[in-house]
């Protein structure tokens, strides 16, 4: 049986384990949450290194692509530095492939997302294919990063514009302690309640809410009117949030195992063991047909 | 080290930088804060007010600032001067700032947005 590892820098009230079939063979796919101790993920990764088939680095990003630009957040680097011997992976590979397909597959077969939707993107820079893939099929985007990571009610509405503010300021914000960018540990579990209430009217006007989980969960104001929730990591207990804040629909970009959905970490961790190719040689493609051979297809819940 | 002029010119080459650039003016219209600037090495105390998206300086500081912004002379300086960013002073402990960590993370990419790529 092959094992695959998330060690999360998330909330250990989310660990589980559950064992899948994937392609004819056993797979045992685990997470281990550090809530949010840096040094704790680094001793778990160096204890798991060598012993176990691929290791997804979850709770954190370790690269973000803006178009043909890569940027690699230094805490993220320093965890993925920690393993040597087997391979590990932040989920931003798969990340670009899937859930560019999982709005296409959207778009033309369901009501889900079309073209005209006010979309909120609650962050893109984590997941910039998605906020390209949501652009290029005509929704009406408000990309919220700069609104939900530092405050500033400022709705970037095109990819141009994105990609402006992000080539201007992430080569240095990447630098910075990744926990000022991103709610780590105990803070996944609370809602930013002054955001939420200043916040509240981006969520309202939306009809899609696109993006981390974590950042929809923590910003998500009562009294939602059956907008459709498009994110990938999601439990019973998110599931349950999400219908009592009046969520209509839930889009999980990622398969379901055991009631949750795993986050792409998870999923590209599996498929890089499934491949067995080093990580240099994998590429777009290689994600694309594995993704046929397995049936991935979206997960699509009603909440009412 | 840097003198407290040099470091008051180069307040003013930011606030000149950014009260020209129209989009920060947009981003930050609600964003009122008082932000001191003090060096440790010579007698050098400013104050970077943002009111209604417009950045203007005055030479001291004011009372109660949201965000106070510490380093030696010669960092304020090549800071504004924008011949530095500020993360790494900041993660290596030369640059202190004091506040709201929303607020520290907007200063920051303030100055990114100026003197950015």
């Amino acid at each position: 049986m092959k094992k695959v590892v998330s060690v999360s820098l998330g909330s250990s009230k989310r660990d589980h384990k559950v064992q899948v079939e994937l392609l004819g063979e056993r797979f045992e796919i685990s997470r281990v949450g550090t809530d949010g101790d840096f040094n704790r993920a680094l001793e778990v990764l160096r204890e798991l290194d060598g012993k176990v088939d691929a290791i997804g680095l979850g709770g954190i990003d370790v690269y973000l692509f803006v178009r043909q630009k890569r940027y690699a957040i230094h805490d993220g680097l320093k965890l993925m530095e920690a393993v040597k011997v087997t391979p590990v992976v932040d989920g931003s590979g798969l990340k670009n492939t899937l859930e560019r397909e999982v709005v296409r597959i959207l778009a033309e077969n369901t009501g889900l997302l079309k073209k005209g939707m006010k979309v909120l993107m609650v962050s893109s820079l984590d997941r910039f294919g998605m906020a390209e893939a949501l652009y290029d099929m005509g929704c009406d985007m408000t990309y919220g990063d700069l609104i939900f990571t530092m405050g500033m009610p400022y709705p970037v509405k095109t990819v141009a514009e994105l990609e402006d503010i992000a080539n201007r300021t992430l080569p240095e914000l990447v630098k910075m302690p990744f926990q000022m960018l991103y709610p780590t540990g105990k803070k996944q579990e609370s809602q930013d309640e002054v955001k939420v209430q200043k916040f509240a009217g981006y969520y309202y006007e939306a009809e899609v809410i696109a993006g981390d989980f974590h950042l929809i969960r923590r910003f998500m104001p009562a009294g939602m009117s059956g907008q459709t929730i498009l994110t990938n990591t999601t439990t019973r207990d998110d599931i349950e949030f999400l219908r009592e804040k009046g969520a209509g629909t839930l889009v999980t970009t990622t398969p379901e195992f055991e009631g949750r959905s795993f986050g792409t970490n998870v999923i590209e961790a599996a498929m890089v063991a499934i491949l067995g190719k080093t990580l240099e040689r994998i590429d777009a493609e290689d994600y694309l047909e594995l993704l046929r051979n397995l049936n991935f297809q979206p997960r699509i819940l009603r909440l009412t | 080290m840097a003198t407290h002029l040099e470091i008051t010119e180069s307040l003013k080459v930011f606030q000149d930088n950014y009260n020209s650039n129209e989009r920060l003016k947009i981003m930050n219209r609600d964003w009122n804060r008082v932000v001191v600037i003090k060096a440790t090495d010579i007698e050098s105390l400013n104050t970077f007010i943002v009111q209604d998206g417009l950045v203007s300086i005055k030479e001291g500081a004011l009372e109660n600032p949201d965000l106070t912004v510490i380093s030696d002379s010669e960092t304020l300086a090549d800071m504004f001067y924008g011949d530095i960013t500020p993360t790494e002073p900041y993660n290596n402990g030369t640059l202190r700032i004091i506040g709201q960590e929303d607020d520290i993370i907007r200063l920051d990419f303030i100055s990114l947005m100026i003197w950015g790529e």
